[in-house]
């Protein structure tokens, strides 16, 4: 019972120590300027001693920095983020930094969805009148509005439809 | 603003339907099936059926949901008669559905009004929606179109496969329409909703102050909850909230600004 009880306590600790230290070790990542955040949230290897282990999330291209390690303020090179999946493919960049700041963000990879040209864009962007589906009422079974009150549904174009097939 | 089409009242011209409303959430709920699938049926009956197994699912949510039922949960726990943790086990779910949809909008759409009185109207109809949906699949019932109010749910087709022609009303003129939208059949969505500060201005609240830069917001989704919350929130949370809802869900969104003019995403494209 006694062994039992000092091995639970052992684990605990040593438990609540892991913790701490992945817990220290973010706020190291995070907290190391710039690079230290791009690299924490991209996933690429920065610096040698915030990174043992603690972002476990770097990408199948790892970093290719080649700045000097450790200080931010020096670090400098170019760190590959993972690769994200999207609805148009996978996409992944690549930052360069100098002194600390990002100068530079490429594309290593976008939307490369079986060599095809996929379509980026499913953002919406200004439509003309005449650009837009047109619609007439009278070929049309339903009609979507902002809710209508029981009281409006009555000149409303789906009480006239509705009343045409009632 | 140049309409796009002219004001008349609409003489069918497409496939014939058998429709039937009733009202219901302070609104009225329409459903519509091809006349044809009904021929060699009791053609009444399965109307009758139908109507009945949507409006049970409408008049259930209504009892539990309205906040203009002095005595509904909703409005028991408005004048905090009960609590949250006290409430019913349909009450935590959908709120629980909400705060989801909070998170997922970024505080955008949310389940409480402005003086924190817990207020899920914003999310019932679509809820009421997808069950009834459910409820007609469950009458083996292939070919439907459902009207909540202006929100719309589609299976199958109004006759020969052809999807359901949705119009989208003209946010300032409501006998007009602004666009069309087809659903169901071959086409990619079934749920098509609308908000707008047209009819019941003052149930979205904008996230800042002010009134919101699109006077309407029309979403197409596979699923009419997501569509529904989408419209709402992007009319609360304008542009940012119309370029997060493209990127992150798979929707088509047409947006009428004040000035009159229309956003669009590429589905909206004629």
């Amino acid at each position: 019972m006694r062994i039992r009880a000092a091995i639970s306590a052992a684990l605990a600790s040593a438990g609540i120590l892991l913790v701490g230290w992945q817990s220290g070790t973010h706020v190291a990542v995070t907290g190391s300027s710039a690079v230290g955040t791009s690299a924490g949230t991209s996933g690429a290897k920065g610096s040698n001693e915030t990174t043992s282990g603690s972002s476990g999330s770097s990408g199948p291209a790892s970093s290719s920095g080649s700045g000097s390690v450790g200080a931010a303020a020096k670090a400098a090179g170019t760190y590959a983020g993972s690769v994200v999946r999207t609805r148009y493919g996978t996409v992944q960049v690549q930052i360069t930094v100098k002194a600390g700041a990002i100068t530079d963000v490429t594309a290593l990879k976008l939307t490369d969805a079986e060599r095809k040209s996929v379509q980026i864009s499913s953002r919406a962007a200004p439509l003309l009148r005449t650009e837009v589906i047109r619609a007439q009422s009278a070929n049309v079974q339903t009609i979507s509005g902002a809710t209508v009150t029981s009281e409006a549904y009555l000149g409303s174009l789906q009480a006239a439809i509705d009343a045409a097939n009632l | 603003m140049q309409p796009t089409s002219e004001p008349q009242t609409p003489a069918p011209t497409g496939p014939a339907l058998s429709a039937r409303t009733f009202h219901c959430m302070g609104t009225v709920i329409s459903l519509s099936l091809p006349a044809g699938a009904l021929s060699g049926t009791p053609r009444e009956r399965v109307l009758d059926n139908a109507t009945a197994a949507v409006g049970r699912v409408f008049a259930g949510l209504d009892r539990t949901f309205s906040l203009y039922r002095p005595q509904s949960e909703a409005s028991r726990m408005a004048r905090g008669e009960v609590t949250l943790r006290g409430a019913s086990a349909a009450m935590r779910a959908r709120y629980a559905d909400a705060a989801g949809w909070r998170l997922l909008t970024g505080g955008t759409f949310t389940p409480e009004r402005p003086d924190g009185v817990p207020d899920l109207s914003g999310i019932i109809k679509g809820y009421a929606l997808r069950q009834a949906g459910a409820a007609l699949g469950g009458l083996q019932l292939e070919d439907w179109c459902l009207n909540a109010g202006g929100d719309v749910l589609v299976c199958g087709s109004p006759g020969s496969g052809a999807p359901w022609q949705a119009g989208i009303v003209h946010p300032q003129d409501r006998r007009r329409l602004v666009s069309g939208f087809s659903l169901g059949g071959s086409a990619r969505f079934a749920a098509l909703a609308t908000s707008g500060t047209a009819e019941r201005g003052d149930h979205i609240w904008t996230a800042g102050a002010g009134r919101s830069e699109f006077c309407q917001v029309s979403v197409a989704a596979a699923d009419i909850v997501a569509a529904d919350v989408l419209a709402t929130a992007i009319v609360a949370g304008g542009r940012t909230m119309l370029d997060r809802a493209t990127d992150c869900w798979d929707v088509e969104v047409l947006a009428v600004l004040r000035s009159g003019d229309l956003l669009g995403t590429p589905g909206f494209r004629a």
